[in-house]
């Protein structure tokens, strides 16, 4: 009789309770320094507009911002002008330098981990989840390449996938790849719910944006810094949508020509909220009424 | 001469020794290459793993009906048919319960305690008889009590009793037993809806009790956490400990032999929501709506530290405002003030927002605050049995509940949630198993070794004793077996070593053996091309 009856509203709005993000770059070396720009771009947007770190698993292969070669260093810039700071004052990498394999990332996504492995280093991600997969690196036809020395081809992606979609791992997936011929890098997917695009097709180059001269090298590539823009531009609430996004970057911007696959997916991404995927509205529920507990007189001793 | 049979005899020796060890490379070495670089499985039980969808769930429940009213004695028989008949009708659903119904007259014992408290206090009585034998999982007592004021309804009780005040008409009461038992004690609806969540939660409508609640694990971490953003203001304090021991205790043990619920508790400085709130000019008071709730979470937990532990984790924050931004409120859609004052966070726990009392200015600082124990702990409780799916009871004209407050949590709701975990193990567990048969199908380089197909049996097996329990009625059991069905099962697939080989497409595996295998194989071939032709010239008579 204490329990009043609760309004059954719409509290939930979406069909997922959380977001995670899983953001790649698999280069290493100063040469690559726009990689790790690439990389960092993304994972200071989906951070601004709501992912918490616990739900972002970063891995980088190369630290850019304290390598002896970066003139100013604990930095690392989307452009020549220094405008956005993508290291900003917070980074929280999860996989560093020779961790960044093929191995640990098949086994993120999959979650078969060792039992020691720490809870920020594991996809947590439940079948109310959606993530966001972003890899950059140098790739080539089927293939991204990791480190130099292994590379990641989109058969065993598509089969990670499938394995993820098996084990309820996920609700939607939103798969982002930058790299040359990366539409090869969704080709092979077979799992429902992928929302995919990739920076150029099978066959095209994908190419940086400018050179800085301080650093020497390329800062950011040219499809990750028009989204990067695009972002920019949302805020946490924002009614922005993947329709939107997924025409970020047209040729006469990116030179390439981005692909995106949509067949996997269930909804028109017209009406899919970029939130969705790039950040973390959660549902929450007023709590209207509580259970009624009796004053259990306490002691007087009260601890700080 | 001579030279010519020693040329022919090396050239014999030559071919017998090329189509030697060309035949030993074949029946040795191919055999060998085959097996060594085969991907190493065990042998599982794909047909029983298929077959385990096909066993039909089926639940047992005994439920006893006992009468206190002396006009129904004589009409016993009529009830325990009707009623039977009523609880076995059928229902359609995947799963089916079964009814154990029987029906008696009620004994000395009962009769005495139901005549000392005039059938007034049934919350006592309930306690009472609840004393008189101990207590058994799964089976329910109803008593048919003689209705005071003519009226039908139902009380239910903390301990496995249930009250119905009957007017002696027996069509009005069998039904409302029937419905009682599948809505109210047994609730069959729970059960069919855990089983649909744990197989096919992907369907694009949400369900809400689905997507609020954790799924089962062996334990969960809680965390209270006071926020305090301005400490040189504010002195406050509370006693978590005392709440805990208190309020939350009741829960934890009754859940122990179940889950194991681990709680912390923290205070933190100088941590604040970060997002404005806006200002009510007339009242002078500050509020959020609930749009704006969303955002408040994310910079808090950014500083609430992770727990070593791999159990899911289940924050509770008190958040105390600061002192230009009281008082604080949340308002609902409608602008109306949430008494509670706080919300919850599916999947991840509650927040609280806790307004300091006013004071004069002159006070001087810093203020001492005591944040009390039953306050936050009646939200936090609520929180806590959402977040766990103890579905909360709707109290109606009809039926009444004795609250549980401090127990935390009534017999008849651990059965409810027993049954509903168990369902929803086995059914998650069968799920993970059959996506692992179909997988090892699809991909071809998962490895399975030993331990994993013990695992998978061990699964089987579980799943097989699980559902034979729970037809005969044996709760307990029955969980128990489901909770080792899903450790083992969730094991095998999870297993770091199922992932030993990364994947190789075919025009790789060339480019790895052409340059280890064409060196051998060049003058073997040859060697063996040599002997062939060399046998059949042998053979051919010479005709110079």
């Amino acid at each position: 009789m204490y329990y009043l009856q609760e309004k059954i509203g719409e509290f939930f709005k979406s069909g997922h309770t959380n977001n995670w993000a899983v953001l790649v770059d698999t280069s290493r070396f100063w040469f690559n320094y726009r990689h790790v720009a690439n990389v960092l771009s993304i994972y200071r947007s989906v951070k601004r507009l709501g992912i918490p770190d616990s739900h972002i698993i970063l891995m980088v292969a190369d630290d850019m911002a304290c390598n002896p070669r970066n003139p100013r260093p604990a930095t690392v810039f989307n452009n020549v002008n220094q405008h956005i700071n993508v290291y900003g004052d917070d980074v929280e990498v999860d996989y560093r330098g020779y961790e960044v394999t093929v191995e640990n990332f098949i086994r993120v996504l999959t979650g078969r981990l060792p039992p020691s492995t720490p809870r920020s280093k594991r996809l947590l991600s439940d079948e109310r989840s959606n993530i966001l997969v972003y890899m950059t690196g140098h790739g080539g036809d089927g293939f991204l390449k990791f480190q130099d020395a292994e590379e990641v081809s989109n058969v065993e992606l598509a089969d990670a996938f499938e394995q993820m979609w098996q084990k309820r791992r996920y609700h939607e997936l939103f798969f982002m790849v930058d790299t040359c011929q990366a539409q090869s890098m969704f080709q092979k997917f077979y799992s429902p719910n992928i929302l995919a695009v990739a920076s150029s097709h099978v066959g095209e180059d994908s190419l940086s944006h400018h050179v800085d001269p301080a650093l020497g090298v390329y800062v950011i590539d040219r499809y990750t810094f028009y989204a990067l823009e695009f972002l920019e531009k949302a805020k946490p609430g924002s009614k922005k949508t993947m329709g939107k996004f997924l025409k970020v970057c047209p040729k006469h911007q990116c030179i390439s020509t981005v692909a995106v696959r949509t067949d996997l997916f269930n909804r028109n991404p017209d009406q899919v909220l970029l939130t969705d995927f790039f950040g973390s509205v959660r549902n929450v529920e007023i709590l209207s009424h509580s259970v009624l507990l009796p004053n259990i007189t306490s002691k007087s001793s009260h601890c700080r | 001469m001579a030279e010519s049979k020693h040329e022919e005899d090396e050239k014999a020796n030559q071919a017998y020794a090329a189509l030697g060890i060309g035949i030993i490379c074949i029946i040795i070495g191919v055999p060998l290459w085959w097996k060594t670089t085969e991907v190493y499985r065990v042998q599982l039980p794909y047909n029983d793993i298929s077959d385990l969808s096909q066993i039909p769930l089926v639940y047992l429940t005994d439920i006893e009906v006992i009468s206190l009213d002396k006009k129904l004695d004589s009409n016993l028989v009529q009830i325990s048919q009707q009623l039977q008949e009523d609880l076995s009708r059928k229902r359609g659903e995947e799963v089916t319960p079964i009814y154990r119904v029987t029906v008696r007259e009620s004994v000395g014992d009962e009769q005495s305690i139901f005549n000392k408290y005039d059938n007034k206090d049934l919350s006592n009585i309930d306690k009472l008889l609840s004393e008189l034998s101990p207590l058994q999982r799964n089976k329910y007592l109803i008593f048919l009590i003689p209705s005071n004021n003519g009226k039908l309804n139902v009380f239910i009780g903390k301990y496995y009793n249930s009250f119905v005040s009957s007017n002696g008409k027996l069509d009005k009461i069998i039904p409302l037993i029937s419905k009682t038992v599948q809505m109210t004690i047994v609730k069959e609806q729970s059960v069919v809806k855990s089983i649909f969540n744990a197989k096919g939660a992907r369907s694009l409508k949400p369900d809400k009790e689905s997507m609020r609640s954790v799924r089962y694990n062996t334990g969960y971490d809680l965390t209270f956490t006071l926020t305090v953003p301005q400490p040189d203001i504010f002195d406050v304090s509370w006693n978590i400990r005392e709440a805990v021991d208190t309020y939350l205790k009741p829960l934890v043990d009754h859940l122990k032999e179940f889950t194991q619920l681990k709680i912390n508790s923290q205070i933190h400085y100088f941590t604040t929501l970060q997002r404005k709130p806006q200002k009510d000019e007339k009242l002078n008071e500050y509020y959020f709506l609930e749009q704006d709730l969303p955002h408040l979470i994310n910079p808090i937990e950014s500083t609430l530290g992770t727990s070593a532990s791999n159990n899911p984790e289940l924050n509770f924050i008190v958040y105390i405002p600061t002192r230009d931004q009281s008082p604080l409120y949340i308002k609902d859609k409608n602008g109306v003030k949430v008494p509670t004052n706080s919300f919850l966070s599916p999947r991840w726990g509650g927040v609280m927002i806790f307004n300091v009392p006013e004071f004069n200015e002159s006070t001087p600082l810093p203020f001492p605050v005591k944040v009390e124990g039953k306050n936050i702990m009646e939200v936090f409780l609520t929180q806590i049995r959402l977040l766990l799916n103890l579905n909360s009871p709707t109290s109606s004209h009809e039926v009444w509940f004795d609250p549980v407050e401090v127990n935390g949590i009534s017999n008849m709701e651990i059965d409810v949630w027993l049954r509903n975990r168990c369902f929803e193990n086995l059914a998650t567990s069968i799920n993970t198993l059959q996506s692992l048969a179909q997988l090892l199908g699809q991909i071809s380089n998962i490895v399975i070794k030993d331990d994993i197909g013990s695992q998978v049996e061990a699964a089987v097996r579980e799943i097989k004793s699980s559902l034979k329990y729970l037809s005969t009625g044996n709760l307990v059991d029955a969980f128990h077996s489901s909770k080792r069905a899903i450790i083992a099962s969730e094991k095998a697939f999870f297993d770091p070593s199922l992932l030993e080989l990364l994947y190789f497409p075919e025009d790789q595996k060339f480019a790895i053996y052409i340059p280890l295998f064409l060196p051998i194989s060049i003058p073997l071939i040859t060697a063996m091309m040599h002997a062939i032709k060399w046998f059949k010239g042998t053979k051919k008579p010479k005709t110079d």
